[in-house]
């Protein structure tokens, strides 16, 4: 009783550990697109497991990356950049219910350039 | 003096106060950070210029959306509603034939998605997205 009793905290240390690393484990970092335009709404959507890295396509045809408005052409080095750093992500498109097809087959094809095969785009479930 | 000699008495034990304090900042770094989640989308597919992969025209459930946000399969005006129907039956000939949805480039994203869904619904099993012009 001479001793001085302190709190044994090693089990604490295991659980703060544990949660530590599930943290890490889990932890993706999805970068915002700036805008959130209104997603169509589809009865076969799913959660893409992997989809981490977001574009958007707002109603007046603007391309949104990273919080900042983007041109078509820089679309692809963004992508390959994006991609180099996760490479086993893949990009979910959002586009707005009124954009136009021909913006979204643009972009489609600027991702495909840029080495990344698995494209999808995002929608609202029912 | 007599303090020292009292110390190396005692058990020496490693501080771990200092590593704790590393983990706990960590720990509530990755907890804020974290976000869980994800993003509600449906698969799509550009069709490939490869030659060998170039499929059969006979293979090819095509739907034409065209600008004025008409949908046409084979040639004939249909509704959305009717999309899958048609394209249930084009299946039931055909069940290894994939849909193409060709698109005029000022259609409405949101009728392509509807349309896709549809296809989908309608099970065909890969749906791949062309432009018209």
């Amino acid at each position: 009783m001479e001793e001085e009793s302190e709190i044994n905290i090693t089990p604490m240390m295991d659980i703060v550990f544990i949660m530590l690393i599930f943290f890490i484990v889990t932890t993706s970092f999805i970068k915002e697109t700036g805008v959130d335009p209104s997603r169509p709404e589809a009865e076969t959507a799913a959660r893409a497991e992997q989809g981490n890295i977001l574009i958007a396509v707002t109603p007046s045809d603007q391309i949104w990356m990273n919080k900042n408005p983007v041109e078509l052409q820089s679309v692809r080095i963004l992508m390959e950049a994006a991609h180099a750093e996760n490479p086993e992500s893949s990009v979910v498109i959002v586009a707005d219910e009124l954009a136009s097809t021909g913006i979204i087959i643009d972009v489609m094809d600027q991702i495909r350039l840029s080495g990344i095969s698995k494209v999808s785009i995002a929608a609202r479930e029912k | 003096m007599k303090r020292r000699i009292k110390k190396k008495n005692e058990e020496s034990e490693i501080n771990i106060t200092p590593m704790l304090d590393i983990v706990f900042i960590m720990l509530i770094f990755f907890i804020v950070t974290t976000s869980f989640v994800k993003e509600i989308s449906i698969d799509v597919n550009r069709p490939t210029k490869s030659p060998i992969k170039e499929q059969k025209k006979s293979d090819v459930i095509s739907v034409r959306i065209l600008d004025s946000g008409q949908i046409l399969i084979q040639e004939r005006l249909i509704s959305l509603d009717a999309v899958r129907a048609n394209i249930e039956s084009s299946l039931a000939l055909k069940p290894q034939a994939s849909v193409v949805v060709v698109s005029d480039r000022d259609a409405d994203a949101g009728l392509l998605v509807r349309v896709i869904d549809q296809s989908r619904l309608a099970g065909a099993s890969s749906v791949s997205l062309a432009a018209q012009k």
